[in-house]
């Protein structure tokens, strides 16, 4: 029951995120920038982030040795499935990208955390809800015409 | 020999229709998949061509690229755009799948063309410059989606795998028919050397024996005439000596009328002939015997049948076989079964001895073989030659119990 409380609440702020969200254009996973982050969450945050989206989950990254924090472009929040919590040491691999305001921002592809791995895009930054490298082998190469 | 005989016409041929076939599609869906690559290349290098000119003239009108990405990012087939600046920085770029833009330096170093591949299949990506009336630089990165071409391979594989999956099919049943053909012919061809080599053989033994046979005949006949005077001449108290001499003399003399008759050639005198009438002559020919080793002989007729055969020699057939059969083991029953199948005239004769050692099957049907104490081995020889001259079949069978069963089918009637 608790569950269904709780899944009927994502399906509404989804709704209405959907509906409100603008594409911020400023971001895109960026192969060339792709950092490894370990550190600890400060705070979880639920943001439209493309236009026609549903929610994203936003992390607040507290680096572990550097003290600099970086807000952790997740997922949608349907297609997250683990369960965490503020304080809980995580590590990530994506795309750093510096924000309009001056802000730290990673676009995730990987997360591990309590010796799990999530992925949450391939190589390329292709995102796995929008298909997901389950559905085919990628070509290793690339073909240069 | 079997498996060589295999492996050269039907796995050899087999494999190598399948490996010919494979290459040739293969090389065949490579060059149509490049082909067709470049046709794409070719088209995508010209809609990018199209849309640079249209954005360049936006951008003259001081439209801001964002607008003009708005205009022409309808295009279902386009994936994403990027506008870079002369310093190939990205000025706007917009994308269907959420933060996928994937342009490294890897690929802005040089203008060109290159697919790379995504979980919704291959995206054919174009980089290349263009300027405005202002001499501004500016550069175009666009990602089209490959859909079409991808179907395109995805049903030519397909295909390609019923097409091959079918000659294999055809094939196997094809070599396999062909490796049957050779695999008979083959048979055939060692069962007839085999024949001709025995033909050989028996003409040989014929002449052999048939030239010792005149040439121990000539002075058997006059021993027996010298027998019959010394019987005149000589006393009472000699004669039943002389008696048996001359009939060792004559016994010696059957038996060499038996070989010369064995490997003559049969001459048949076919009549139609009642088994039924033929079984009783038998049984009453062989009844003396039967009665004195205890055995009972039971007819089993399933209806009338008859046959046109030659009956003197199909009675010495049978009656050889009943012997045998008698001689297998003192008591218990022979059982002779007359039957019709289809239009195979069957007889079969069962007897309840002791069987036939395992070493034995094999020969007992060459001349001259004998397990018997006072058997010349001609008895069983003799029978096959005259069921085959019948161009019927003679067969045995061993029962696990007791016994053993031997059967001719005849043709026709």
């Amino acid at each position: 029951m608790r569950r269904m409380w709780i899944f009927s609440l994502i399906l509404i702020l989804t709704g209405a995120y959907i509906f409100t969200a603008e594409q911020k254009t400023e971001h895109f996973y960026n192969v060339d920038k792709e950092i490894t982050v370990e550190g600890t969450i400060l705070e979880i945050i639920l943001e439209p982030r493309y236009k026609g989206s549903a929610p994203f989950l936003i992390l607040l990254l507290e680096q572990d040795q550097s003290k600099e924090k970086y807000y952790v472009e997740v997922s949608p929040i349907w297609f997250f499935e683990q369960d965490f919590h503020k304080g809980e040491t995580i590590s990530i691999i994506g795309s750093r990208y510096s924000g309009q305001e001056g802000t730290q921002n990673i676009i995730a592809r990987e997360m591990r955390s309590k010796g799990k791995t999530m992925t949450f895009r391939d190589k390329r930054g292709f995102p796995n809800w929008r298909g997901g490298q389950n559905n085919r082998q990628m070509r290793k190469k690339v073909k240069k015409y | 020999m079997k498996s060589r005989g295999f492996f050269l016409f039907f796995y050899l041929p087999l494999i190598g229709m399948a490996v010919i076939f494979f290459l040739l599609s293969s090389l065949n869906r490579r060059y149509i998949s490049n082909k067709v690559e470049e046709l794409v290349q070719e088209q995508l290098e010209a809609t990018a061509d199209i849309l640079k000119v249209n954005i360049a003239h936006l951008l003259d009108e001081n439209i801001t690229p964002e607008r003009a990405f708005e205009t022409y990012f309808q295009e279902e087939k386009i994936y994403y755009m990027a506008l870079l600046d002369e310093k190939k920085e990205i000025i706007a770029w917009s994308s269907r799948f959420e933060g996928y833009l994937p342009l490294s330096k890897e690929f802005t170093e040089d203008q060109g063309s290159w697919i790379i591949d995504s979980p919704v299949g291959p995206i054919f990506n174009n980089f290349s410059y263009f300027s405005t009336k202002n001499q501004g630089i500016y550069y175009l990165y666009l990602g089209y989606s490959l859909q079409n071409l991808e179907d395109m391979l995805f049903h030519s594989r397909r295909n390609f795998v019923l097409i091959f999956s079918l000659i294999i099919l055809v094939g196997v049943i094809f070599f396999f028919g062909l490796f049957q053909i050779q695999k008979h012919y083959l048979i055939k061809e060692t069962e007839t050397e085999k024949e001709k080599k025995e033909k050989e053989r028996y003409m040989e033994i014929s002449a052999f024996t048939s030239g010792v046979a005149h040439e121990i005949k000539n002075p058997l006949n006059s021993l027996v005439l010298l027998f019959e005077l010394l019987q005149k001449r000589f006393p009472e108290q000699f004669k039943k000596d002389i008696e048996a001499g001359e009939n060792e003399v004559r016994k010696i003399s059957r038996i060499i009328d038996q070989f010369s008759s064995a490997l003559k050639p049969l001459e048949l005198k076919k009549t139609l002939v009642s088994f039924g009438d033929l079984i009783e002559e038998v049984k009453q020919i062989v009844e003396i015997n039967a009665s004195s080793k205890g055995t009972k002989i039971k007819l089993i007729k399933k209806g009338q049948i008859n046959v046109n055969a030659d009956k003197d020699l199909l009675r010495q057939a049978l009656v050889n076989l009943v012997e045998n059969a008698l001689e297998a083991g003192t008591g218990g029953k022979i059982i002779i079964t007359i039957d019709a199948y289809k239009k195979r005239k069957i007889i079969k004769i069962e007897d309840s001895g002791g069987g036939i050692p395992q070493e034995d099957r094999e020969h007992i049907f060459d001349p001259f073989f004998s397990t018997k104490k006072n058997g010349m081995g001609i008895g069983l020889y003799l029978t096959r030659k005259i069921i085959k001259a019948h161009e019927g079949k003679i067969s045995f069978e061993v029962k696990q119990k007791k016994g053993t069963v031997f059967t001719i089918e005849l043709p026709g009637g």
